[in-house]
């Protein structure tokens, strides 16, 4: 076989030279990424040490705005919800998501059919269902409540949304009803990959199911869970739309979040610099939340002891 | 990414489930499945049945029982379809998110491709940093953005989504592809850089019609994430008739004061329908990329 | 949504339909006169698109495109109108202003020009010929519309937000009308709950309805945000006294209150399920437009009334109407089409045949404007007629401008008191959280 000589063009040269087809193969991704997200950072960083108002531009003020907001107990609620919201609802969606994952992977009829149907949380917009479980949330015309009145379980109606534990309860419930699917799914792809003949040699030994789900099954998944969890956890932390449709931060800011917060306090309150402030916030919480859930979820594969390393 | 290197089994692998007897496996499994299936549920339930429900049904909980309707009727329906711009928000919300997918699939395709195969220096950290996009949510960057947007003159245009969405697509896209090139066996690349052919047309040649699983999965993926934003669409888009439809839903069916829940719920069911379409094609893709993505 | 837009065809259509009834008829040889005579030119080529709240009555939002598409016919100038959501206006106008570019009109509420005052037009002249021609403007419209002494928007309607009840219902509850004073209110409030019949007020974040009677209950009791000077003063024992009030009525309310926007308290109330609320005329209208196919509707329709509010230990009314000023853009091309449009609005020959479309949900902010006979025509609708003269201003006693406009977006005032309703703290923690938010906003 002849060995073909390329001529030597710039063309062929840059398409030859690793390093430099590298780079620009990379080209794209870095033009969205630097314009679109590395610039407007910056720019939100810096907006957050001004003053700027939704009317006008502003000037640097320092640290003001993070001061203000540090003392201030509409954010400190804000903080607090943020991260209890995204514990609960994260830890709600594992436990059940795995729970529907190990549910899944019986042998089941129409197994295909029942993946499409548990799916359909995760594909309809966040917005559209929120608006469904606002109804459903209802204060006067609630069918949970009209339900449960006729069921005589209860004597009025539940006050889902207006009520501060409640609202926050059910902002959670709906954000665990969406989130699981995509949990599930993922999980359920990661139990497919266990093969039987560990659980078969592990029965003749003796072990119960909880001793199979325990010293097999779990430590198998790590690696899953701890990709799955952290972009659950990253998604939940930064939840927009659901608290924006049910309840908007109410009762009373209840159930703020800080991208709600951000939003309220930059465009609708229009301080631009303080909104930014909260916004940038977010981001040393949303990397502790990853290290957390990514360097705590994972188990290093000697630690498992397996035969499989 | 820690690599399981398990093989992968069959779905229906019958494993120990010769040891359960029906009546164990009717509590332990059907019954638990049919609790949560039917919660999961619910919700799209309600939301058919509300929007054939007549007005006068809606509100009065104590004639009529609110799981069931009579008379349905199509008004709802017909009013969100041919009263509003809906078919108008539907393309948008097509277009854009089309767009955008095909943007983001071009970048990631060579992103992906330049990190697992040409490793040039750097490609590990760059491959990293990528992911770091993710620590930048939405919420996070809308503020900047927006004044980013007006300066490119992209304001209220479908523009100012279509090029903002990647980045959000991109690192999950990159993602996905990595995990797919890296299945496809090197000696192929081998064999045809030995005969000269430049990485250019390996990729085009070779590696793309080999991915095009992973790209149906990553095109799936990425259209619902555009489907599913919200924040961007709310904060660039003013104009009514260029809206997506989750922002257009919620503005449209409220008189000042008086929200038409019929309307509502018709909007949100039949924003949804799209996507579910999409999805009962390619559901199959779907999982199987999530299950090629989770091997990795 | 719709937009609409009128181009001179469609204006013509539009026209020759209800020329037929004889309406536009007149309206034409008026337009056509006033386009000649009028002192603002519009541009050549002009198109205007003005952003403007979802309308609340169906027929307001007729006879305003009525309105728009007489402008049309009469210059030649097409207009867009667009139509978003109440709280969606403020942002919008923002980010406009911000940029420079968007629609060239605005129509919010309150004191959305003080957002950015250098960057709305100009409009004292057509502020001093309408204010000439129709009586003068009330003074509250003075206050909203003029920035530094130059008139930077035109208020150009109010809408009155008042006391809506059943009268069978408080009747069963032993009083014949609503009382007067906040002390009898509160009783005929305890008697309707004893009843079953509860009333209900907005606690969630109702930017309508939940500002209207928060900031009457305070006021009424003397306690003030600002003062004069705009010093904070909320932290006072008469915000003590007025919260303590508002917490006794608030335990009368239906359940659920703390999570209605603005469109809960008409559900309820049209569903009967609550005897009291306020709101503008909306549930009314609605009740009326559907009396013709609802045997219900039309009960509703013929018990309820309105009321305006009772007045409190001050000792003079205290009451919170939205004004909803007009404003012009400076980025806009066609600033002569805009004041053409601002000054053919309120004109007589159109705003009398708008507000009767409004069915009193509009209230004149001019004074001749006192014999349009929507005033006479239902005397459930006859109280609404005084509502911009009666209306305090946002920002109470302080001035009408951007940190009025922040308190309000913020709702400093609504979430201080539904943190108290429900619980969440006590009186003293919440005013000194909404103290501490004002100081920031009003230093």
């Amino acid at each position: 076989m002849s060995h073909a000589v390329a001529p030597t063009t710039l063309w062929s040269r840059i398409m030859n030279s690793r390093n430099t087809l590298g780079w620009l193969f990379m080209l794209p991704t870095a033009v969205f990424l630097l314009m679109f997200l590395v610039y407007p950072l910056g720019l939100g960083i810096w907006l957050s040490f001004t003053d700027a108002k939704i009317g006008r531009p502003g000037e640097f003020v320092g640290l003001e705005n993070y001061i203000w907001i540090i003392e201030d107990p509409k954010f400190q609620t804000a903080v607090f919800f943020t991260i209890f919201y995204t514990f609960v609802a994260s830890v709600a969606k594992f436990a059940v998501g795995l729970y529907l994952a190990l549910l899944l992977n019986e042998r089941l009829p129409f197994k295909a059919i029942l993946r499409a149907i548990v799916l359909i949380p995760f594909i309809v917009p966040t917005v559209l269902s929120a608006i469904a479980f606002w109804w459903i949330f209802d204060p006067q015309f609630s069918v949970i409540s009209w339900g449960l009145k006729n069921a005589g379980l209860i004597d009025g109606n539940i006050n889902f949304l207006g009520d501060a534990w409640n609202s926050r309860w059910s902002v959670i419930f709906a954000n665990v009803w969406r989130g699981v699917p995509f949990i599930a799914i993922s999980l359920l792809a990661g139990l497919q990959t266990v093969p039987p003949s560990l659980y078969e040699a592990a029965t003749l030994d003796g072990a119960s199911r909880w001793q199979m789900f325990r010293h097999i099954t779990y430590p198998l998944l790590t690696p899953i869970i701890a990709v799955v969890m952290t972009f659950s956890v990253l998604f939940t932390f930064t939840d927009f739309q659901l608290i924006k449709v049910l309840t908007n931060g109410g009762p009373a800011g209840a159930t703020e979040l800080m991208a709600t917060m951000s939003y309220n306090t930059a465009i609708l309150g229009g301080r631009i610099g303080e909104g930014a402030a909260v916004s940038t916030a977010m981001v040393p919480f949303l990397l502790a939340a990853i290290m957390v859930s990514w360097f705590g979820l994972q188990r290093r594969q000697w630690q498992q002891g397996s035969d499989h390393e | 990414m820690s690599e399981a290197k398990l093989p992968v089994q069959s779905d229906d692998s019958d494993g120990m489930s010769y040891l359960s007897t029906l009546p164990q496996r009717v509590v332990r499994v059907y019954i638990p499945l049919a609790l949560i299936v039917i919660v999961l549920l619910f919700p799209f339930y309600w939301m058919t049945l509300t929007s054939i429900k007549p007005k006068e049904q809606l509100l009065d909980l104590d004639t009529f029982n609110p799981f069931w309707v009579w008379q349905p009727t199509f008004e709802h329906i017909a009013d969100l379809l041919f009263k509003t711009d809906y078919p108008q928000w539907l393309w948008n919300t097509m277009f854009i998110a089309v767009s955008a997918t095909v943007l983001s699939l071009i970048a990631s395709v060579f992103s992906a491709y330049a990190i697992t195969r040409i490793r040039f220096k750097g490609a590990n950290t760059v491959g990293g940093a990528i992911f770091l996009a993710y620590l930048v949510p939405p919420s996070i960057l809308f503020i900047p953005l927006s004044t980013v947007v007006y300066e490119y003159g992209l304001f209220d245009t479908p523009f100012a989504l279509i090029l903002t969405y990647p980045t959000i697509l991109i690192p999950f896209s990159t993602w996905l592809l990595m995990g797919y090139f890296k299945t496809i066996p090197y000696e192929l690349e081998e064999c045809a850089l030995i005969d000269g052919a430049s990485r250019w047309q390996i990729l085009i040649k070779i590696i793309l019609p080999l991915a095009v699983p992973g790209l149906i999965s990553a095109s799936i993926f990425c259209l619902t994430l555009c489907w599913n934003e919200f924040i961007y669409a709310l904060t660039f888009i003013n104009s009514v008739e260029k809206k997506t439809v989750p922002v257009a839903i919620l503005s449209a069916f409220t008189d000042g004061d008086q929200y038409r829940w019929g309307s509502l719920m018709a909007g949100a069911l039949v924003g949804s329908l799209p996507l579910v379409v999409l999805y009962a094609f390619f559901v199959e893709h779907y999982v199987s990329a999530m299950t090629g993505a989770v091997k990795e | 949504m719709t937009t609409r837009q009128f181009s001179r065809r469609d204006a013509l259509k539009s026209g020759a339909a209800l020329a037929g009834a004889g309406a536009l008829g007149n309206l034409s040889l008026f337009a056509n006169a006033w386009a000649n005579a009028n002192a603002w030119k519009p541009e050549k080529g002009a198109k205007l698109q003005i952003l403007r709240w979802k309308r609340f009555v169906q027929s307001e939002e007729d006879a305003y495109m009525a309105l728009v598409a007489a402008f049309t016919q009469a210059t030649g100038v097409e207009v867009k109108v667009l139509n978003e959501s109440l709280d969606d206006v403020q942002p919008k106008a923002s980010v406009a202003a911000n940029t420079g570019q968007g629609p060239d009109l605005f129509w919010g509420l309150y004191s959305l020009p003080h957002l950015f005052p250098n960057k709305c037009l100009d409009v004292t002249d057509v502020a001093d010929y309408l204010g000439k021609k129709y009586g003068g403007w009330v003074p509250t419209a003075v206050t909203y519309g003029q920035s530094k002494g130059r008139w930077i928007a035109l208020p150009a309607a109010y809408n009155g937000n008042v006391i809506n009840y059943r009268q069978s219902m408080i009747e069963k509850a032993g009083f014949k009308s609503v009382p007067g004073d906040t002390a009898g209110f509160l009783e005929m409030m305890k008697a309707l709950k004893a009843k079953s019949t509860p009333g209900g007020f907005a606690l969630g974040r109702a930017s309508g309805d939940g500002n209207a009677w928060v900031h009457w209950a305070l006021w009424a009791h003397g306690a003030n945000l600002v003062d004069k000077k705009d010093n904070v003063i909320i932290n006072s024992p008469e915000t003590v006294k007025a919260l303590e009030y508002i917490k006794a009525l608030s335990e009368t309310f239906v359940d659920g209150t703390a999570s209605w926007n603005d469109a809960f308290n008409n559900k309820a109330f049209l569903q009967s399920q609550i005897s009291v609320t306020n709101n503008g005329v909306s549930i009314y209208a609605a009740a009326k437009a559907a009396s013709g196919t609802d045997p219900k509707m039309k009960e509703i329709m013929d018990d309820m009334n309105h009321s305006l509010w009772p007045v409190g230990p001050v000792g003079k009314p205290t009451e919170f109407h939205i004004a909803y000023p007009m404003m012009a853009m400076k980025y806009s091309k066609f600033p002569n089409a805009c004041k053409a449009f601002l000054s053919f609005t309120l004109e007589a020959e159109n705003y009398d045949k708008w507000l009767q479309g409004g069915v009193a949900y509009l209230t004149h902010p001019l004074n001749a404007y006192d014999n349009n006979p929507v005033w006479k025509s239902d005397p459930k609708l006859s109280m609404l007629r005084d509502v911009a003269k009666r209306t305090l201003t946002a920002g109470g006693e302080g001035s009408v401008g951007e940190k009025a406009a922040s308190a309000l977006a913020d709702f400093v005032m609504l979430d201080m008191v539904a943190s108290v309703c429900t619980g969440r703290a006590t009186i003293k923690e919440a005013i000194s959280v909404a103290e501490r938010q004002a100081k920031r906003i009003y230093r």
